[in-house]
């Protein structure tokens, strides 16, 4: 109840903050007529004032009062209960928690419990005064400050690139963070496992001791059969892909209507987004048997798991990822290229592949890096159609298992969790990590020798 | 003369045979166009066919007595009493009321009671207790099926195989028959589907938990990752010097689209749940572990989007003495925006049919009761597509593609949301 | 001003640790997982309690997460599909964690095809000399170790029909795969004297020839979706499928369950032990957590009652095998008591 009063006055504190700096500056501005400042970049900066003190300070005291109050009470049961033993102290304390919100159990004191609500109360009702209190006096301290003389852009262009600063080093710790995560269990794991049997062998069959008398069957972790099947899968889903995603966004943005594209546009994008389970199901029960029939009309005996009942299902999959992002490269070439074009006597198709694919191919390049990603990331469709048998073959018609269900079944299996040979898992990641990241450079490079500048 | 007539002849000839090469091309772009829409209208059908019926439900109606001297024989109407009577000897009454046949014949009872869903006890006690003065009084009673009942009557069950491999025995079939003849067995559209959570009883599991779930998480996912992603990708793209450290962390984001998913599980998992000791199973920490999964697409896409817009926009704008962060953000923020939401969409539609990361977090369980708040246990759609797909019970195969159908819709409110926004900002130079 | 931002944003996050819970916390494996939310919603419906939350993390996973530590932010039973191992409970012991064991009955490991098809009768010695990796030379005892070479049922063994050999079952990550393949193949592997000889004079060779399975395409990893196993053998009938008892007993208008050394598939041969492949299923308690998080005491004996695992109880009729009477009982009363495992 607390915090959503708090809230909406915050909230109304806040847009009153808003109009009336612009207000006050408006009024300032007709006296004196030298500045012509914009109003906006007064009622943000009055605005942000009222709001982020006081939201600092919310979290700053719910989380130092709940620690703080959680000592308290922590406190008063060792000094009272703790005779009984070793019980958890966090459990003690989540008993009391449960009491005070009415879930009694007959353990808590009750001198404990009322104590613990009455210092929740207090802390709350400091929170609520103190916060609505700092937002007042932020707002008064601003509005009084506001005149022309002061640079409000200013202050709010270096609250932007703050923000910005901020958001690039959350990207960048992520990336950060998911490298090196990976870097120190794979390690782990080749304290185990040789690198050389790792990166050249050609047998995947990670099999672990389940239970304690059981002698392992020892297993084996090369990894080359895996890293062929992704290729494999990968390589048949962007031949379906690239073809019918390019070919699909050259319509939308060149020949279609604008209705047609804000139509269709849409449409392809539910592709992206119908659940893995059902392409998983389709691939596995339509696709699969389908091609298991037409191999036997012509005397072929294929398994109903193959990579190419996988592969085209995924290819489809990741359409709009290429004609939608295509598209919007595309449609963002500038018009005077086109026009240009046309005015030499080129005929759209001329245009489309001599002008316009040239000056869009960073962003096309970028859109099949982003697909053939997804590609490679996909489990559900391969697990369920195209098997997790680690088989080194070309053959596409053959079941071949892919890398990431290699680590999502390492990672969920029954084996137990912590057993070095599960981080072969992550040993995979890295591996897949560096060899897209090359492939990354590879395609940068690419762009930027086949890129045409314009302007 | 002829010199002149041949060479005008000559472009007459290829401009034709570039007008057939225009033509042929236009018709291959629009032959992609159609096999994708083809493509996506088969697995639509396909999703319809099979899940349409999942929205149905069959009920019996037989009459009940609320007998009062099983639910509260001292006139008391006090919940704590009617909470603790014994519904199921109510049911059974009203079944032998219904069926005298059935009376010392134990076999017989059971069968009947195989006709009705597990939870039918349950709804009398829910009926009494929102309406104490049922009690009393005998009314006739819609009960929800069994699911084999249920599976029965939309003939999914082949009842010519012998009677050991079949889910209904031939005593049931024949009870069956009797009640239909009877017309009291009705064919209903299953709104309790939307309004509960899971149960592991296929006629009663609802939609509603998850789908919460879902939009909870998704709210979270979309609020951090679509800031986040786009200021990153404007400062990484306008204001950031262009060095070593800058481009070893470009390649690394785009790389990270390829990182499987389950990767960025561990690593919530790590941060958020170990380090940070935020609470399991919640929207929260399921938003937060999505986040980190679709901020590399919506960076990716928002700079592709920034690159593409011509450098005379921001040349002009400076021109005109605008600051440099006036027109960036002015001038060619909004021209990128379309291709910024582009990017956004396909993160979130991917953020939206994740499991993997979520598994992680605990938030591929079962899970009764439905989230009211970020903070509540929750489970999101696909894990409960994926925990449905997995269910020995037969009743579950339908409430799966029911379970789909009702992400995909949701998916396409989303994402018209999105086009909107596209549309609005739009431009073409 | 940076620093003031990226400290807020991580006073932030801490805001939301301070949390209680009221709700009993399962993890654990994907076979328990269907019995035990059965028992959860009853017993949420029965006591007026929240209903636990019960998540589906594997045996492996579910193991890590208990062993973790005590308190709130972890939870208070696994499920699991195996017996937990050494390791784990050092490791829980080292985290303070007193654990107690209770066996809940057993799952049926079945091998089953397509009703079209006609009903296989395997014995163990066939489904070794069919999936094992090295079979003895012409399939006779005493050959020479060779990579199997069968690639009909009839080369295995006469009787059977003359139809590729194409098994879709469980990857080897799963409890599924290593139960099947200690009690099926390992099984075959011992009606040869010799190589059963084996065993005494190297363990590890011994097992490495009794349990490792073909990988030339013949035995197919089809993930654990055993819904799709059934799916997949409704559609082609030459394939069989190996996974747990309940998809066979609800799908027994589609596909037919393998006799196994003369016995069939049903729900009494499992029970009685007449049908050899099946194995036990488990949920390990903290005992810290009782009667702290609450509700634990009360799940678990409504766990162990006989109307839940008993051999009329509702969980029997989901596919769970009930295990003898002295067993039960005594798992009942380790439930009630909160007997704790110290040693394995």
């Amino acid at each position: 109840m607390n915090t959503t009063l708090l809230t909406i006055l915050i909230i109304s504190l806040s847009i009153f903050a808003f109009y009336y700096a612009v207000y006050k500056i408006k009024s300032a501005q007709s006296l004196n007529t030298k500045h012509r400042p914009l109003h906006s970049y007064y009622g943000w900066y009055c605005l942000f004032w009222t709001i982020f003190p006081a939201l600092l300070f919310f979290c700053l005291w719910t989380f130092c009062s709940s620690i703080w109050i959680d000592k308290t009470i922590i406190n008063i049961i060792t000094l009272s209960i703790n005779e009984e033993g070793a019980t958890n102290i966090s459990l003690q304390l989540n008993a009391i928690k449960n009491a005070a919100n009415g879930i009694l159990t007959d353990q808590v004191p009750k001198e404990i419990l009322s104590n613990y609500i009455s210092l929740n109360q207090k802390s709350e009702f400091i929170r609520f005064i103190a916060t609505l209190g700092i937002a007042i006096i932020g707002l008064f301290f601003l509005i009084r400050k506001i005149n022309p003389d002061l640079r409000a852009r200013n202050k709010i262009e270096s609250i932007l690139m703050v923000l910005m600063f901020i958001a690039s080093f959350i990207a960048i710790i992520v990336t950060l963070g998911i490298v090196l995560s990976l870097l120190f269990e794979t390690l782990k794991f080749f304290s185990d496992v040789s690198p050389f049997e790792f990166f050249f062998g050609t047998t995947w069959s990670p099999q672990i001791a389940l239970r304690e008398d059981q002698v392992a069957a020892s297993g084996s972790f090369g990894a080359i059969p895996v890293f062929t099947g992704t290729l494999l899968i990968t390589i048949i889903a962007m031949c379906v892909a690239i073809p019918i995603g390019l070919l699909a966004a050259i319509y939308l943005a060149e020949y279609a209507s604008q209705r047609t594209r804000t139509i269709v546009k849409p449409l392809l994008e539910i592709l992206a987004g119908i659940p893995t389970v059902v392409y998983g199901f389709f691939a596995a029960l339509t696709v699969g048997p389908f091609i298991r029939n037409i191999g036997e009309t012509f005397g072929l005996s294929i398994a109903s798991e193959s990579a190419l009942a996988a592969g085209l299902v995924m290819g489809i999959m990741i359409i709009p990822f290429i004609s939608s992002l295509s598209d919007d490269v595309i449609s963002a070439v500038p018009n005077s290229l086109r026009e240009g074009s046309y005015g030499l006597g080129a005929t759209k198709y001329e245009t489309i592949i001599l002008v316009i694919f040239p000056a869009a191919l960073p962003g096309i390049i970028g859109s099949i890096l982003l697909a053939t990603s997804r590609a490679i990331g996909e489990t559900m469709i391969v697990v369920m159609a195209a098997g997790l048998t680690a088989k080194l073959t070309a053959n596409p018609l053959e079941s071949v298992t892919t890398v990431t269900v290699q680590i999502v079944t390492l990672l969920i299996g029954d084996h137990e969790f912590d057993s070095s040979k599960t981080m072969a898992a992550f040993a995979l990641g890295l591996t897949l990590f560096i060899i897209t990241l090359i492939l990354n450079v590879i395609a940068l490079k690419v762009v930027l020798k086949y890129r045409e500048k314009y302007e | 003369m002829n010199r002149i007539l041949s060479k005008s002849q000559n472009i007459e000839n290829s401009t034709n045979k570039r007008h057939r090469k225009e033509k042929r091309f236009k018709s291959l772009c629009l032959g992609a166009v159609i096999v994708a829409i083809l493509f996506l209208i088969i697995l639509l059908s396909s999703l319809a066919y099979k899940g349409l019926s999942g929205f149905t439900k069959t009920t019996i109606q037989i009459p009940i007595y609320f007998n009062e001297e099983i639910i509260d024989p001292e006139n008391t109407r006090d919940i704590a009493v009617i909470n603790k009577a014994s519904f199921r000897k109510i049911f059974k009454q009203s079944l032998l009321q219904k069926f005298p046949e059935a009376k010392d014949n134990r076999k017989m009872y059971r069968n009947i009671s195989k006709i009705f869903s597990r939870g039918s006890t349950y709804l009398l006690k829910k009926m009494v207790l929102d309406d104490i003065s049922l009690i009393g009084k005998t009314i006739n009673v819609d009960l929800i099926s069994s699911s084999t009942i249920d599976q029965l009557r939309k003939n999914n069950i082949n009842i010519k195989v012998p009677e050991s491999d079949r889910p209904v025995s031939d005593a049931t079939l024949k009870i069956y028959d009797q009640l239909n003849t009877e017309g009291v067995i009705k064919k209903r559209l299953n709104f309790s589907f939307f309004k509960y959570g899971d149960s592991r009883n296929p006629e009663e599991a609802g939609i509603l938990g998850a789908l919460l779930g879902s939009m909870f998480t998704l709210i979270i996912t979309l609020l951090l990752s679509f800031p986040i992603g786009v200021l990153t990708a404007i400062y990484l793209e306008e204001f950031a010097p262009k060095n070593k450290f800058t481009y070893f962390i470009e390649i690394n984001i785009n790389n990270l689209a390829a990182v499987p998913s389950i990767v960025f599980g561990l690593l919530g998992l790590a941060i958020f749940l170990n380090f940070f000791g935020l609470p399991r199973s919640v929207p929260l920490t399921g938003g937060l572990v999505l986040t980190l999964m679709t901020l590399p697409t919506v960076i990716i896409s928002s700079r592709a989007s920034l690159k593409a817009v011509p450098p005379t926009i921001r040349e002009a704008a400076l021109g005109l003495g605008a600051s440099k962060l006036q027109a960036v953000f002015n001038h060619v923020v909004p021209s990128a925006a379309p291709g910024m939401f582009t990017g956004t969409i396909i993160g979130m539609a991917r953020a939206l049919g994740e499991t993997a990361p979520l598994l992680l977090m605990g938030m591929v369980a079962f899970i009764v009761e439905v989230p009211t708040s970020i903070f509540d246990p929750a489970t999101v759609l696909p894990a409960q597509i994926y925990l449905w797909a997995d269910s020995p019970e037969r009743g579950f195969v339908e409430k799966t593609s029911a379970a789909i159908i009702v992400l995909v819709l949701f998916l396409i409110i989303m994402n018209s949301l999105a086009i909107w926004l596209r549309r609005k900002f739009e431009v073409r130079w | 001003m940076k620093k003031l931002i990226i400290l807020c944003a991580i006073v932030f996050m801490f805001s939301f640790t301070s949390h209680a819970r009221n709700q009993i916390s399962v993890v654990g494996s994907s076979t328990v997982y269907p019995f035990s939310t059965v028992v959860a919603e009853n017993f949420g419906r029965d006591t007026g309690m929240k209903t636990p939350k019960i998540e589906s993390t594997g045996s492996g996973g579910g193991m890590k997460l208990f062993c973790a530590g005590l308190g709130v932010n972890h939870p208070d039973i696994t499920n699991s599909s195996r017996r937990i191992k050494k390791s784990e409970l050092e490791k829980c012991s080292k985290a303070g964690i007193e654990v107690v064991e209770i066996k809940v009955g057993y799952d049926g490991i079945v091998i089953a095809n397509s009703k079209k098809s006609e009903k296989f009768n395997l014995s163990k010695r066939d489904i070794f000399l069919a999936l094992a990796k090295d079979v003895p030379e012409g399939n006779a005892e005493g050959g020479k170790l060779i990579p199997n070479p069968n690639k009909t049922w009839k080369e295995v063994n006469s009787n059977l029909p003359d139809i590729k050999i194409e098994v879709l079952g469980p990857p080897p990550t799963s409890g599924t795969r290593d139960a099947f393949n200690e009690l099926a193949i390992e099984g075959g592997c011992k009606t040869f004297p010799n190589l059963k000889a084996i065993k005494k004079e190297d363990k590890k060779k011994y097992k490495a020839i009794c349990r490792a399975v073909r990988e030339d395409g013949v035995y197919i990893e089809a993930g654990e979706n055993d819904n799709l196993i059934v799916q997949k053998l409704a559609e082609n009938k030459n394939a069989l499928g190996v996974f747990g008892f309940s998809f066979l007993a609800e799908n027994e208008d589609k596909i037919q369950g393998s006799n196994i050394d003369g016995n069939e598939p049903t729900f009494e041969n499992i029970a009685s032990k007449a049908y050899p492949v099946s194995r036990p299923l488990y949920f390990y308690i903290k005992n810290a957590h009782v009667d702290v998080i609450p509700g634990i005491r009360e799940f678990v004996e409504a766990y162990t009652s006989d109307d839940a695992f008993g051999p009329d109880g509702y969980l029997s009729e989901r596919g769970l095998i009930p295990m003898p009477d002295e067993e039960r009982e005594f798992f009942r009363k380790s439930g009630q008591e909160m007997i704790i495992l110290d040693k394995l």
